[in-house]
């Protein structure tokens, strides 16, 4: 083995890691290890001066290795590779090691424990680095179009701005109409506008963008190739169905939601007069005059909130949007006819930011809101003489249990997750715990999944209002330019490839990889794999089950992942 | 640096980084400038963040970098832009002042030795105010760009007021830090006249100081007495060691303040300097005129060994007549520096008479002990200047039976400082106003017997201001008296130098007055010779100002278009200075301590000295005015040599295609809700300070409550503090308190096992991805949330707080409840100063004064400015998550303009 030159940091991260890992115990038990050349503790590793320090430390002592003990490779791993390439040093010769997610912070009650792992994980990741190699990512040319999944208002707006900075734009819809939920409202909070002109300016300016395609009845059936260079298949359902295979550098889901449907039963749905808050709005919506239901007046409304959300073991989420937009069809009611007695039956009001106005507003209206107790919801029924009445609790007037007879019983539900089971098999797009598609992180990387190129927008991330969602739209949009208006992008050269020599063609791999990135090829008159460096996602199935040991993994080889095996079970400390 | 840009992004927040990162991507070129010394905004100072608990620091930092690095972008911090105006092509021209770091950023190293030296402190905007920071700085210990700052606002009132060039703000703020022979040092830096201007310098700085508008002013010129005192109480001259020679030979001219001080100025750049002094003995006016109870000689005489220490050789009885022949004697250089040694006369009747001296010649007897006795005598002293003031004190210690001042103008009228006429007054001194004499009447002996004046009336003012005095008719009177001081003005004796040099009608010596050279191009003239009678402080700093022209112009260096001497940044105004608080406590000022007799009988220093505590406590109030107080020390400290207090401000023109304003927000200032007693209850504190607690880079190792340093037991939010609130003006909700109050409540029951946290809201506003489930954690992990607004707080002895409020969930009944800590929930504040970057338009603000968004619903981040984007909680209150989507909203925003400007400008109109 020749000798390499390693830098070795480790990370306080402020008091993150020092305050239940010994940092300065860790240095002195990696200081003296073979071919460690630089050793130091850092305050923020990744704060720029410290960012600089190790540049200086690279180029000084010619450093053909660096090691970084600080927080998960999810957080600072691109930070770290960019340290070593602008000081000359191959980014693959970067190892993280995470002391921070799986040390110190799941050993607050063991700093002894948590010490001594820090130093076996710090080992490791030199044992790794001693055995790195550099390697060049694999640089692929992008194609300047972007796929947009479903045009409702996020989607139209994205597929929109795509198309304004110059990239081509194919929007799949699944419905026979553009425009999605917005697309069926009126007024809408806060500015007034109404959701079917809004969703018409937008669709007129869709179709006076020739780089957008657009297909309605439409689904995307099948994603192929890797990021930059994705090859999608489109089934436009007509008769009979028209299968479409388009080129595309990024894909921005915007799904959508569905809204929460309560059971039969559920705060007396299924009765004459409750409505859920979408049945509420297109109710108010289309009314002209004194609003009416059934053919009866409306003189009485209670609105019960948080239907469906907040729920312990039902939904847990607040769905965000719904306390503005019941307090917004109030204020429409109350323009209708403002004799309208309007009780709002809540556990907290969210009309959050300047949407604290309506809620103002409203309540100079004459609407009248009682808070009821989180384990006490309030009870819709029809009594005996065939009212609806809702019974409920005031906490604002000492708890007091109050009946109010009501012409509508508005349950105020909120969002939940769209049933796309097809498309994320399609995409293969993890979802949260409230079923709702996961960015990579809501700070670091809020439209982007784990999917490279695939990117969410709207409320399948989760719940949002209509210009919410247009933002985030727009800042898929961003998030694609940022991707493709270089024209190239860079693969992480982490992939598994195939040792001709030793390969018998046993197609065991082929069968292994989730990613179709195995193919059969002929070398030299042998059938052989051939693992493609763009498809391949360097998960490593292949690995294990190549009975000639013919497939490693790059920047993971068996002799990498052996020799951190045996540097971990080493005795951390003398 | 290339002036165009793409695009200019305005605030390097969450909202600014993330806009001019993504924009950056893209491929345009962006300008991102910042007001600050780092880049990173409010986040950065974060503990952690909801609802992940990821660190702030972790989350900021990545982006902090990655924008300084970027290769499209250039990040100007500390700068600030101003009259962004429209081209008619749709482009943008703006201005970016640089502001003056006063360290050179590529040489500094960030190693913070300048900060240890710096004898400033001021409080910390990056610790909420909890702790003081430096005036040499860096801004917090992950700053991007890691460089110091020297944070002046300008020049402090008392040193912009010191005639001499004398930093007097630094050595005061030396002395509070215990430096007292680096404050002489500084002192030295300008002249080595250190302990004579500690007594009888009139102190212009301390009629400007900003203290005096409180009780009473930092006693500064005492404070220069007290290091003097201490450093030639154990050292004999500068104690610094003589450069090496240069080889040039200067002589000077004179021996008072300004040929001393331009003596030691090249002394110590190397030249070999010999003064030529008339007298007997060195020191001018010091010496001559000055009265020994003000300005003991043995003062002078340590201050004069500074120079000589440094090889400066004095020759007296050596006046000197021909400066053509002194150059022939081998000087490179002649200063004349002559003063104004001769006494006007009143030009009247019976001036001749024994008994009538002049003011200087009576003071100058009176030092060299051959003064007459008074005894018995009334002495009438004529004039109104600090001559006339130390000849009637000085008669009184000689004796005199009444000594009376006429002069012809009022009180106010007086040339004479203030305060000379007050300690003249309590020994005794009896004044005659608007009076102005006609005839000195003798006797038949040729003897005085008194003074024929006559009346006087103010007339309008005169060319110096004051008003004219007038004669009364009729109104003549005689004062009886033995003697008659003639203290009316002074002149030069010039007449040897006729010959040679240009002279004026009243004597002076005429010179370039910027470069005081004179006719014959090796010989400058400074001090009184060239203004006329003026004072110490003036005379030193002509003598300086001499010595610099001499030098540069002995090295052949241009003696105009330059401003390296004694450059001084505008004065701060004391308005701005007293407005940084909106209150000060009172600060017993240090007394004089000198007494006074009516019949003062020697000639002993009235003024004693200062103690070390009254130094300390006479410096610890001075207000840093001007933040930095040029004290040096940072630019002694830094080993990279990277500080330049010479440095200044640039402005640059920029051309751009778009703005992005993310200037982000303002938090509400807690005082203005005075039931919470913010800023008086030293345990209410804002959220931001409560973060501040808890952040890896916190300021104390713990949580901990402000009054009394106690770990908190019990602790109270109130949430909604300065929101949802019309009688502050803002009945907007500001969106993250909720949050971050949570966020808190979970950290610190995690640093603090055993505290209650006790959240008073309105309502609990968890709405965002997986923010209600972070709220229930937190009521999982004990935290008590309880409905309904707080009334009151009031502070009980041992600084525990009384909360008021009505207990809606249970009951409705009022309760008061004592914490040991409350945290107040800021809200934000829209920044105004989005609104001030533009000149020919107005940027549309809604009506809370954010930036308004025209078409919110299809096209956020647009402005009423086509072109003008806004990204951020400039807008309107949003947190970190909602920010960044806006500016990727905006980013594309800017994309799609550019693009669009991009196609116009290919196709021909």
């Amino acid at each position: 083995m020749s000798e390499r030159r390693i830098g070795v940091y480790i990370c306080h991260c402020g008091g993150n890691i020092s305050d239940y890992v010994d940092v300065d115990q860790v240095l002195a038990a990696v200081r003296d290890e073979p071919d460690v050349a630089v050793a130091r503790t850092a305050m923020f590793a990744c704060s720029d001066a410290t960012q600089q320090e190790m540049v200086q430390d690279i180029e000084d002592h010619h450093l053909d290795g660096l090691v970084v003990a600080s927080c998960s490779p999810k957080l600072h791993m691109f930070t770290f590779r960019g340290v070593a390439k602008r000081a000359g040093l191959n980014p693959y010769e970067y190892t993280q090691v995470n002391i921070r997610e799986q040390d110190s912070w799941a050993h607050t009650d063991d700093p002894v424990g948590a010490t001594h792992k820090a130093i076996s994980l710090v080992r490791a990741g030199i044992a790794r680095t001693r055995l790195t190699t550099p390697l060049e990512p694999v640089v692929v040319e992008t194609t300047p179009k972007a796929m947009v999944i479903g045009a409702g208002i996020a989607g139209l707006r994205a597929a929109i701005g795509l198309a304004d900075i110059g990239l081509g734009v194919f929007l799949v819809e699944r419905d026979e109409q553009l425009g999605g939920w917005v697309g069926r409202f009126g007024e809408m909070y806060p500015h007034q506008r109404n959701g079917q002109e809004l969703i018409a300016t937008l669709v007129e300016e869709v179709r006076k963008r020739p780089s957008i395609t657009v297909f309605t009845n439409a689904e995307l059936m099948a994603k192929s190739g890797s990021f930059g260079n994705y090859l999608a298949a489109v089934r436009v359902n007509t008769n009979p169905p028209n299968l479409i295979q388009v080129e595309v550098g990024s894909i921005i889901v915007a799904t959508g939601f569905d809204t929460y449907q309560p059971e039969v039963g559920e705060y007396g749905y299924g009765i004459e007069g409750v409505l859920t808050l979408p049945e509420f709005k297109a109710l108010v919506d289309g009314t002209r005059g004194s609003l009416t239901y059934h053919g009866k007046p409306v003189h009485t409304i209670a609105y019960v909130y948080c239907v469906g959300s907040r729920q312990p073991g039902g939904n847990e989420y607040c769905s965000r949007f719904c306390c503005a937009a019941t307090v917004h069809a109030s204020l429409e009611v109350a323009a209708l006819d403002k004799t309208v007695h309007q009780y709002h039956l809540y556990r907290d009001i969210r009309t959050y930011g300047k949407y604290e106005l309506l809620y103002t507003e409203s309540r100079k209206k004459g609407s009248v809101y009682m808070k009821f107790p989180d384990d006490t919801p309030p009870a819709v029924a029809r009594d005996g003489a065939g009212r609806l009445t809702v019974t409920t609790r005031d906490t604002l007037t000492g708890g007091e249990e109050l009946t109010i007879p009501a012409d509508l019983v508005v349950l105020v539900t909120g969002m939940v997750p769209r049933q796309n089971d097809e498309l994320m098999n399609v995409l293969k797009l993890p979802v949260g715990r409230d079923g709702f598609f996961n960015e990579i992180h809501p700070k670091l990387r809020p439209v982007e999944t784990v999917v490279d190129g695939v990117l969410i927008a709207g409320a399948c991330q989760g719940p949002k209002n209509s210009a919410e969602s247009v933002a985030s739209g727009l800042a898929a949009v961003t998030q694609s330019a940022a991707i493709l208006k270089k024209g190239v992008a860079e693969l992480d050269p982490l992939v598994a490839a195939v040792d001709a020599d030793a390969c018998t063609w046993c197609g065991k791999c082929l069968e292994a990889c989730p990613y179709a990135a195995v193919e059969q090829i002929t070398v030299d008159g042998r059938e052989v794999a051939a693992i493609s460096a763009t498809t391949c996602k360097g998960c490593g199935g292949c690995v294990p089950v190549c009975p000639e040991d013919a497939i490693d993994l790059r920047g993971y080889t068996d002799a990498q992942i052996r020799a951190m095996i045996d540097s971990l079970v080493e005795e951390p400390v003398a | 640096m290339s002036m165009d840009y793409d695009v200019l992004v305005v605030g390097s927040g969450i909202g600014g980084m993330e806009s001019a990162l993504k924009l950056g991507d893209m491929g345009y070129k962006v300008l991102l400038v910042e007001k600050e010394a780092s880049v990173g905004g409010r986040m950065i100072l974060l503990s952690k963040v909801f609802p992940t608990l990821d660190c702030a620091s972790c989350i900021s930092t990545p982006k902090m970098a990655a924008t300084i690095h970027h290769p499209n972008i250039t990040a100007l911090t500390y700068s600030e832009v101003e009259g962004i105006r429209r081209n008619g092509d749709g482009r943008f021209r703006a201005t970016v002042r640089q502001k003056a770091r006063y360290v050179d950023e590529a040489a500094c190293t960030g190693c913070q030795q300048c900060e240890t030296a710096c004898t400033v402190a001021v409080p910390d905007q990056f610790n909420a105010d909890l702790v003081a920071r430096r005036a040499a700085y860096i801004p917090f210990p992950q700053a991007v760009p890691k460089k110091a700052v020297i944070e002046r606002v300008g020049t402090s009132p008392c040193t912009d007021n010191c005639p001499a060039g004398i930093k007097a703000h630094g050595y005061v703020s030396l002395i509070r830090s215990g430096k007292y022979e680096d404050a002489f040092q500084l002192v030295l830096d300008a002249t080595p006249l250190v302990g004579t201007l500690g007594r009888a310098c009139y102190a212009p700085c301390e009629s400007e100081c900003t203290r005096g508008s409180l009780e009473a002013s930092v006693p500064i010129r005492r404070l220069k007495r007290f290091v003097a005192d201490r450093h030639y109480a154990t050292m004999d001259g500068p104690g610094i060691a003589p450069p090496p020679p240069n080889g040039r030979k200067v002589a000077i001219v004179g021996s008072g303040p300004a040929g001393l001080t331009a003596a030691w100025q090249l002394a110590r750049a190397g030249y070999q300097v010999k003064i030529y002094e008339a007298a007997a003995q060195p020191g001018g006016f010091l010496r001559q005129a000055i009265p020994a109870y003000r300005l003991p000689p043995e003062v002078v005489d340590q201050d004069i060994r500074n120079v000589t220490a440094l090889g400066v050789e004095i020759a007296t009885q050596a006046p000197v007549r021909d400066l053509e022949a002194l150059k022939h004697d081998g000087y490179d250089a002649i200063l004349v520096a002559t003063g104004t040694p001769q006494s006007t006369g009143l030009d009247i009747p019976g001036e001749q008479l024994h008994g009538v001296v002049s003011g200087l010649g009576f003071l100058r007897d009176a030092k060299q002990g051959r003064a007459a006795d008074l005894a018995g005598k009334r002495v009438i002293v004529v004039g109104g200047g600090n001559v006339a003031m130390d000849a009637a004190r000085t008669a009184r210690r000689l004796g005199a039976q009444e000594t009376l001042v006429a002069y012809r103008r009022g009180r106010e009228e007086m040339p004479a400082h203030a305060a000379e006429v007050d300690d003249a007054e309590r020994e005794g001194v009896h004044f005659h106003f608007q009076v102005a004499p006609l005839e000195v009447v003798g006797d038949a002996g040729g003897h005085v017997t008194g003074l024929r004046c006559q009346r006087m009336t103010l007339g309008q003012p005169d060319s110096s201001g004051r008003r004219r005095p007038e004669p009364v008719p009729g109104s003549e009177f005689v004062l009886l008296c033995d003697v008659v001081v003639v203290a009316i003005g002074m002149a030069p004796d010039t007449a040897a130098f006729a010959a040679q040099l240009k002279v004026s009608p009243n004597q002076r010596l005429q010179v370039d007055p910027h470069t005081l050279q004179s006719e014959l191009p090796y010989v400058f003239a400074a001090g009184d010779v060239v203004t006329g009678a003026t004072d110490i402080t003036r005379a030193v700093g002509q003598g300086r100002r001499a010595a610099f022209m001499i030098d540069r112009w002995l090295q052949g260096r241009e003696l105009d278009g330059f401003v390296a001497l004694d450059d001084r940044l505008p004065v701060v105004g004391k308005a701005q200075v007293l407005a940084r608080q909106r209150e000060y406590a009172h600060r017993e000022p240090v007394t004089v301590g000198a007494t006074f007799s009516a019949a003062p009988r020697d000639f002993a220093e009235i003024e004693p000295p200062m103690t070390e505590e009254e130094a300390l406590a006479g410096a610890g109030v001075c207000l840093d005015c001007g933040v930095c107080s040029e004290c040096g020390q940072c630019v002694a400290a830094c080993p990279a040599n990277a500080i330049d207090l010479n440095m200044r401000e640039r402005k640059l023109e920029v051309e751009v295609g778009a703005v992005v304003v993310s200037t982000g927000y303002k938090l509400f200032a807690a005082d203005l809700k005075p039931q919470y007693g913010y800023g008086k209850y030293r345990n209410v504190i804002t959220g931001m300070q409560m973060d501040r607690l808890l952040a890896p880079t916190r300021p104390f190792n713990t949580v901990l409550r402000p009054s009394d340093a106690k770990i908190p037991e019990r602790i109270a939010y109130v949430m909604c503090t300065g929101s949802r609130d019309e009688t502050v003006g803002n009945p907007l909700c500001s969106k993250f308190c909720c949050m971050y109050s949570i966020k808190q409540n979970q950290l610190i029951m995690g640093a603090l096992p055993l505290a209650d946290v006790t959240v008073h809201y309105m309502d609990i506003r968890a709405a965002g991805k997986r923010y209600d489930e972070f709220y229930e954690q937190a009521k999982s992990m004990g935290a008590t949330y309880l409905k309904g607004r707080v009334a009151k707080i009031t502070e009980k002895e041992n600084g525990n707080l009384v909360l008021r409020y009505e207990d809606i969930e249970h009951g409705g009944t009022l309760v008061e409840a004592e914490y040991d800590l409350v945290v107040l929930a800021i809200g934000v504040q829209p920044n105004r100063e989005a609104e001030r970057l533009f000149v020919d338009e107005p940027l549309g603000l809604d009506e809370y004064d954010y930036v308004a968004e025209p078409d919110e619903d299809l096209n956020p981040g647009q402005t009423s400015i086509p072109g003008v984007f806004v990204a951020g909680a400039a807008s309107g209150a949003k947190d970190i998550v909602d920010s960044i989507l806006h500016a990727g909203a905006a980013a594309a925003q800017v994309a799609a303009h550019l693009e669009q400007s991009k196609t116009k400008m290919k196709v021909p109109q």
